[in-house]
């Protein structure tokens, strides 16, 4: 697979992935059961952390690209995506300096 | 209230310096070190009126002495030892005693005995993190009290000084020696806001510590666990993250141990865990995820644990999703106190 094709495919990956966590984060809890919703949540986070560290990472591109193309809350919403799945640091696994960068840049946000 | 909380202090205080429990004073200053009242059942001290007595006038030469100047009997105790209990001077001092003891409050009771069960457990690669119970009572609550116990614990337990485990092991020891109704007192009133800002900070403890405290959770203070099994439908395929939730202590596969959370109208919500052991009800997470979901979740639970005065536990696989968890209680923690 060509770099084009593999990016086409992750950012088809994101957009199923925005819309599974859009529709996990509804708050009314009357739709969605937030205790089922943070379990499936829960299994997404294990899953992505699991994927291809090559494919991972043109995942993570794309939802930035995809928060670049959008506005207001969605943008914010998307950007967040690798964020709160800790997908940074699933790619920084081996990488002892990037995790402490990670870390820092992580403490400065929250 | 300022002043009780100066005493809040000076117990923590106390305890930080010299790793021991502030004594027992009466109000001329002087140290009491002995206590007649009994828990027949275990032995533990208690309260005047609770449990049994020997009488004052049944002191033996092997039981300490009040110091000069304590009052009450202590003619009566030169006279040697009766065979037994003596039921006059029981009955006598019952009554008063107990108005007495009404009036003292304990210093225990000022410790903030929390930073026993901040704990996290790291064993077989299954690490735990303790927090627990906002107090619902605005009276009791760490922040209305003004007494910046929560923070104080935080900060000490984060002291470079001293390595987290002896923190922790003080802790858990000053919770030892509490009676029930200290340690009732203490997870009623103040437990609950210290554990939240205790978890971040302490680090590792043996579980055979948390369990040594969990038998000492005060059973005849509160109302038994009101956990229902709810039923819980997440697909018929089988799943390693399937397997790992229905691992928990307790749990049922096909059912979620679950707490009602009462909302502000009244409503009443569930709460689900994934078991439950004695009165911890455990949430395992496969992996931690930081979204806005997530927070609202360890929230709720701390809402719904305060609610019916238990303790939460999480449970994670490994060392990576323990460092997240601890990240997101740290930033929970936060959030609260703004």
């Amino acid at each position: 697979m060509n770099v084009d094709r593999e990016s086409l495919v992750a950012r088809q990956v994101a957009e199923i992935i925005i819309g599974y966590v859009d529709f996990l984060e509804i708050p009314d809890e009357d739709i969605v059961n937030p205790d089922n919703a943070m379990q499936m949540m829960e299994y997404l986070a294990a899953q992505l952390e699991g994927l291809e560290k090559g494919f991972l990472r043109q995942l993570v591109d794309a939802f930035y690209a995809i928060a670049d193309e959008s506005t207001g809350e969605t943008r914010e919403a998307v950007r967040n995506i690798p964020h709160g799945f800790y997908l940074e640091e699933a790619l920084a696994a081996d990488d002892p300096v990037r995790l402490a960068e990670l870390e820092a840049i992580r403490d400065a946000r929250d | 209230m300022v002043h009780a909380s100066r005493r809040s202090s000076s117990g923590f205080s106390h305890w930080l310096r010299t790793g021991r429990l502030p004594p027992v004073r009466t109000a001329d200053g002087i140290e009491l070190k002995f206590n007649p009242w009994h828990d027949p059942t275990d032995g533990r001290f208690t309260f005047a009126g609770a449990g049994s007595t020997q009488g004052v006038g049944t002191r033996d030469s092997r039981q300490p002495r009040l110091r000069r100047g304590a009052r009450g009997g202590s003619s009566k105790s030169t006279g040697g030892p009766p065979a037994g209990p003596d039921p006059r001077i029981y009955s006598k001092i019952s009554p008063k005693a107990k108005a007495g003891n009404a009036k003292q409050s304990h210093p225990i009771g000022k410790f903030a005995g929390g930073a026993g069960e901040g704990l996290y457990d790291a064993v077989k690669e299954t690490v735990t993190g303790t927090y627990s119970l906002l107090t619902t009572n605005p009276v009791t609550t760490i922040k209305d009290i003004n007494s910046g116990v929560a923070a104080m614990i935080d900060g000490a337990l984060a002291a470079e000084d001293t390595p987290a485990h002896v923190q922790v092991q003080r802790a858990a020891s000053a919770v030892a020696h509490m009676s029930p109704h200290d340690l009732g007192h203490v997870v009623g009133s103040t437990v609950g806001d210290a554990a939240s800002a205790v978890a971040p900070g302490a680090a590792l403890s043996k579980v055979s510590r948390l369990r040594y405290l969990r038998t000492l959770r005060p059973h005849t203070v509160y109302e038994s666990p009101k956990i229902k099994n709810m039923k819980e439908n997440l697909g018929k395929e089988p799943a390693p993250w399937k397997d790992y939730n229905n691992g928990a202590e307790g749990a049922q596969p096909g059912f979620a141990p679950a707490l009602m959370r009462t909302m502000p109208d009244g409503s009443m919500r569930p709460v689900k865990f994934d078991g439950i052991d004695g009165d911890y009800v455990i949430d395992r997470k496969w992996a931690v995820v930081n979204r806005p979901r997530a927070r609202a979740q360890a929230l709720r639970q701390s809402e719904v644990l305060a609610q019916h005065r238990l303790v939460g536990t999480w449970e994670v696989p490994d060392e990576i999703q323990k460092v997240k968890a601890l990240k997101l209680f740290k930033d929970l923690k936060y959030a609260i106190s703004r």
